[in-house]
């Protein structure tokens, strides 16, 4: 008996889909591979250059790995002492290690996070249920961020550098400065995360349905009884991941950070671009290994938000 | 214990009335039923009872107090909602005891009064699970002792049992009319659901477009709808409606339709001035078995005790007739019907109000 072309096909089609979808399979791995390499390769590039000796930093055709391995880098922006001599040979007037600016990083990424956060939580709340700005407020807020950061910097410098201080004597008779102060830094940072917050707050409390506050309210509840109790820890996780992600904004800002400090106040991303001496130019190394240091938090921080962000979305199935 | 009363309450949200002036009694202990289509402001009656919307107009009492201005936590109220509103992030045990601990309660009775509370509704074991663990009866249950807790005297319920599937909902209504009559306190329940208005309610209150259609016991709006709203929303299936003409001949009244005529009770019909109405007719006061009119049966739809025959008649008429399920009626048989002329209801064909 011959097997008619029509009982035939089906199998050969589906052999033909299936070949298909691997040759598509393997065509889309390949692209997001090299994709990925091209992405991780300038990391990549930093984290051995910091391993690297000064001789080894710009040597053409390139050291793809570090010829001789050495922590030198590492041993020079976590001194302690920076008249050592091995330190001090490549030394300008700057100091070279990393501790305060560590230090301001730290302090003025957390404390500025933590403010925009308590502020921009409350925002959100009265947004979402008293309907406050109106009913377009949401989306106006944003627009702040869209500012590119390059048209705010120089009018904040006149401010910080003079009207503040200005204005300060004139009223209080004393002269109070924002300019290059961690207070003056973290006011800023607030300030343009703010939209952020309110923005992924908002999220997170539209989630919480009215009636879960409705029924504290009968049981006679105050309204920050039920803030309290009932909305802040359903959003917890989301406050945790606003803060996280607000924290990695503050934590890379450069512009801004650079145009409002000198010489007291200084970032990590700022400390980066000092590292150059006078004999040596730019020293790649030590900047290397800051650059290291400083993507290291950004990304385990990253990987907690993506934990956390799971969780967070899974509010939708309060009702059951 | 408390009694409430509605006057003239108002309610608008925006350019949209929702509530269109309301007065209502409701008596100490009663337990009364808002029922009514999605839409009809049953909902926002409750809400403005609770305090959870303020009117725009009217007055609301409980017990010999104007609550107006009064918050809902200091109203004496318990709420039961429509998705329960447990809270998630805390065990059953504290679910219950959130009401206590607002007040500040000794910690020791208020473990008495949870454990109590959780006793009465069978949901001891479950005190420190939390509300995703439950099932859905269950979670009814917590929501249900949450509320009792508290002692209210009155308990309010938004659709308590909508989200509960169809045999739940009907083990429930026994149990939530039980806990009325172990209580005594007084209830007002809202619902879309007709049945659950008409098996719990000592009272039912219809309403429709933000007004009241009807108030009266489960069996008065059965039997003597005001309305043909009311008419139409109890009852299943829906009542047969014909619209028609009344006339007379030799002196008794006759209502015409097409081809179909009725000779009604002289009394029935003694204060009717238009002559257009609509007559309505409940499908088990529909025969089948003997008549003097021919039609023709459509669908059968057995329901086990009885069986519903969907028939034409006239010009692509049709009605429907409750029948007892002995009677072997298939889908395109020739029948003769009748309508029992003394449980006709008539109503206004412009207003819909109800005539005899």
């Amino acid at each position: 008996m011959v097997l008619s072309p029509d009982t035939a096909s089906p199998i050969q089609s589906k052999r033909q889909a299936m070949r298909k979808s691997r040759r598509r399979t393997i065509v889309r791995h390949t692209i997001l591979i090299l994709w990925g390499l091209l992405i991780m390769f300038p990391i990549y590039w930093m984290v051995q250059t910091s391993f690297k000796d000064s001789g080894e930093w710009v040597t053409w055709p390139p050291n793809w790995v570090p010829h001789s391995p050495t922590l030198q880098n590492y041993g020079q922006i976590f001194t302690f002492d920076i008249t050592k001599e091995g330190v001090a040979r490549q030394a300008t007037e700057q100091p070279f290690n990393i501790w305060g600016a560590l230090g301001d990083s730290v302090l003025i990424c957390t404390l500025s996070a933590l403010i925009a956060l308590f502020m921009g939580t409350f925002l959100a709340y009265a947004i979402s249920r008293f309907n406050v700005g109106g009913s377009k407020f949401r989306h106006s807020v944003l627009i702040i961020r869209m500012i590119p950061p390059i048209v705010i910097a120089i009018p904040l410098l006149m401010y910080y550098a003079i009207m503040v201080p200005l204005a300060a004597e004139t009223v209080l008779g004393t002269r109070i400065s924002l300019f290059d102060t961690r207070v003056g830094m973290s006011l800023l940072y607030i300030t343009i995360t703010l939209p952020f917050v309110i923005w992924m707050m908002l999220t997170f409390i539209e989630e919480v349905p009215y009636s879960l506050e409705h029924a504290a309210r009968i049981m006679g509840a105050g309204r920050m009884y039920t803030l309290r109790r009932v909305v802040l820890p359903l959003v917890a996780s989301g406050m945790v991941v606003t803060f996280l992600f607000v924290f990695i904004l503050n934590w890379a800002e450069f512009l801004l950070a650079l145009t409002l400090t000198h010489p007291d106040v200084t970032t990590l991303p700022v400390l980066l671009n000092k590292f150059q001496s006078a004999s040596e130019g730019r020293l790649y190394g030590p900047q290397a290994a800051i650059g290291t240091i400083i993507t290291i938090p950004v990304i385990v921080l990253g990987m907690i938000i993506q934990k956390h962000l799971i969780k967070g979305f899974s509010f939708g199935t309060i009702r059951k | 214990m408390a009694n409430i009363r509605l006057t003239e309450l108002v309610k608008e949200f925006g350019s949209t009335v929702a509530v269109k002036g309301i007065s209502l009694d409701i008596e100490n202990g009663e337990f009364l039923i808002i029922v009514g289509p999605s839409g009809c402001g049953k909902t926002t009656t409750l809400n403005m009872i609770s305090g959870l919307e303020t009117p725009t107009a009217g007055e609301i009492m409980i017990g010999d107090r104007v609550v107006n201005d009064v918050e809902p936590g200091d109203r004496g109220l318990g709420m039961v909602f429509q998705d329960l509103a447990l809270f998630p992030h805390m065990s059953v045990f504290e679910n219950i005891a959130f009401g206590l601990r607002v007040q500040k309660m000794e910690d020791q009775e208020v473990q008495e009064r949870v454990r109590a509370a959780a006793e009465a509704l069978y949901i001891l074991p479950l005190l420190y699970k939390r509300p995703n663990q439950c099932s859905g009866g269950e979670s009814q249950r917590v929501a249900l002792a949450r509320t009792i807790v508290n002692n209210p005297d009155v308990f309010l319920m938004d659709e308590p049992l909508s989200s509960l599937d169809a045999k739940l909902r009907v083990d429930m209504r026994t149990e939530l009319k039980r806990l009325h009559d172990r209580l005594k306190a007084t209830f007002v329940y809202v619902t879309h659901d007709q049945a659950e208005a008409m098996t719990m309610a000592d009272r039912i209150v219809v309403m429709n477009g933000g007004k009241v259609e009807q108030v009266g016991s489960p069996l008065d709006i059965y039997d003597t709808p005001m309305t043909q709203f009311v008419a139409g929303f109890f009852g299943m299936p829906t009542m047969n409606f014909l619209e028609g003409v009344l006339t007379s001949s030799n002196g008794d009244p006759i209502f015409k339709s097409g081809s179909l005529e009725i000779s009604l009770p002289e009394e029935s019909t003694q204060n009717i001035k238009d002559n257009k109405v609509v007559l309505g007719i409940r499908s088990e006061h529909v025969s089948v078995s003997d008549g003097a009119l021919r039609g023709q049966a459509r669908i059968i739809e057995p329901l086990g005790d009885a069986s519903l025959v969907y028939f034409e008649f006239g010009e692509e008429e049709e009605l429907v007739a409750k029948v007892s399920p002995e009677l072997r009626i298939s889908p395109g048989d020739q029948l003769m019907f009748s309508l029992q002329a003394s449980h006709c209801h008539l109503f206004d064909q412009s207003d819909g109000h109800r005539l005899n």
